[in-house]
């Protein structure tokens, strides 16, 4: 009896001892990802990361010789983890702000993303009558287009009720409940979304294009530099075009 | 309706793997947060003055504080600060324990003040210190009693477990988050998700049923006899 008890509780130590190691050996960089992002981070079928900047980053630790894990973050902690070193890359959709700026680096841009308003598949509503009509709208939180949409409602005389999601997705999911008429996000998530869900893509609203670029900490200027040189090289490649097409990031 | 049955029936070995994680960030929590809280609470009825006030501003603090800003404060901040490199799993597990042994703390004191003082006597009378009383007449029949409330903390934790997902421990709900992302099938996920937390809670509760039968002693129980 005694002895049984004993059996089950050491196996129960040493499970949580299993949770508990870290392995850190050989030139390995972590990822962190917003696995909430497709088609540019996600969690494929099989439950593995998968996306566009996923496939790019295993493409340049190659090149550069490194082992890389793709860790899933949420994306309200994610520079805080890249600063606490938790991880050392964000590769993961994340456009270049001079607010980000400030904290961390960012390689040289790879990709262009226009802001778009999502709707409704159905509606018959113009952008002028979303902005101005006392909607509610939605955005993922600790976005630019969040922020931008809250500082930019007064002097553009808009008077929309602007929500925050944890995620493109689910802002997708309330339009579909009725809960906010519009959602900005990125124009690659929303072709995602729209290939899915009954929505449309209304268009622009206003927001400049942003750039995409891969952050770093602001003292690894050594894995900046070669991170920048194999992204070149990278988008010298043709594989660069086949990834762009595999993920329908022009639609 | 038949696209959602697919989509969980391809996405229920993923979540699945997630609810082993849940499992060991919650034994491991409540493990150290037995350990934890039986010693403050001996030291919150027994101990001296400054132990009552260290174990009561420890308390006060933990029950405080929301769950979620403890796991960024220690994940990002002490653990960092200390140089320890814990997986997320393993951040989670701790202040997760340290949480629950707040709560614990008063469980244990409760049980232990609901016996009465002259058992405690009655073993000086017979020869017993303190620590012998302590660990022989008091705990064996304060764990008893202790049992229900636990199991109330450990349906709490569970679900509490559900917050690691913010700084990146792979659990249940963070994983239905990756599957709905990708396929827009939330509600259906969400749905399978909380299936998932109600058979965990549901066999976590009944075993500690067992066990608080099983534990039982003749003549003296809740339960009359």
């Amino acid at each position: 009896m005694l002895k049984r008890n004993l059996v089950l509780f050491v196996a129960v130590i040493s499970l949580i001892a299993g949770g508990f190691t870290t392995a850190f050996a050989g030139k390995k960089i972590v990822n962190g990802i917003d696995a909430n992002f497709p088609p540019f981070a996600y969690i494929d079928k099989t439950g593995k990361p998968a996306g566009f900047d996923v496939e790019a980053m295993e493409w340049i630790a190659k090149d550069l010789g490194y082992e890389i894990e793709h860790m899933p973050i949420d994306w309200d902690g994610i520079i805080t983890s890249l600063m606490t070193k938790k991880i050392d890359i964000i590769a993961s959709g994340m456009s270049i702000t001079p607010e980000r700026l400030k904290k961390i680096d960012f390689t040289i841009p790879y990709w262009t993303i226009n802001i778009v308003m999502v709707v409704k598949e159905d509606s018959n509503i113009t952008m002028a009558e979303l902005m101005k009509g006392n909607n509610r709208i939605g955005a993922q939180q600790g976005t630019p287009e969040a922020k931008w949409l809250k500082t930019e409602a007064e002097p553009r005389g808009w008077n929309y009720k602007l929500g925050y999601y944890n995620s493109s997705p689910l802002a997708v999911e309330d339009i579909l409940n009725g809960r906010i008429v519009g959602a900005a996000m990125n124009d690659a998530p929303a072709y995602d979304a729209v290939a899915k869900k009954p929505v449309k893509i209304l268009g622009s609203f206003g927001m400049e294009p942003e750039d995409f670029g891969y952050a770093v900490r602001k003292d690894d200027t050594e894995l900046l530099e070669k991170v920048n040189a194999s992204l070149e090289r990278l988008m010298a490649t043709p594989y660069w075009d086949e990834l762009v097409a595999k993920y329908n990031l022009k639609n | 309706m038949l696209e959602s049955l697919i989509v969980i029936k391809d996405a229920l070995p993923f979540l699945i793997q997630g609810s082993f994680t849940t499992v060991v960030i919650v034994v491991g929590a409540m493990f150290l947060g037995l350990g934890l809280g039986l010693a403050m609470a001996c030291g919150m009825v027994y101990g001296r003055r400054w132990v009552r006030l260290v174990v009561g501003f420890y308390v006060w603090f933990f029950q405080g504080v929301p769950v979620l800003v403890l796991l960024f404060l220690f994940y990002f901040g002490l653990f960092n600060f200390m140089g320890l490199t814990l997986t997320a799993v393993a951040a989670v597990t701790i202040v997760l324990g340290m949480t629950t042994a707040a709560y614990q703390a008063n469980i244990f004191r409760g049980a232990i003040l609901s016996i009465p003082n002259g058992q405690f006597k009655a073993a000086s009378a017979l020869g017993m210190g303190n620590v012998q009383a302590i660990l022989y007449i008091v705990l064996p029949q304060a764990l008893r009693i202790s049992i229900p409330a636990w199991s109330n903390e450990f349906s709490i934790i569970l679900k509490d477990s559900a917050l690691a997902f913010v700084i990146g421990a792979p659990e249940i709900m963070a994983r239905t988050q990756f599957v709905a992302s990708r396929t827009y099938q939330h509600l259906p996920l969400y749905i399978t998700a909380g299936i998932l937390y109600f058979i965990l809670t549901w066999s976590g509760v009944k075993g500690l049923r067992a066990l608080e039968t099983k534990v039982r002693i003749p003549g003296f129980s809740l339960h009359g006899n």
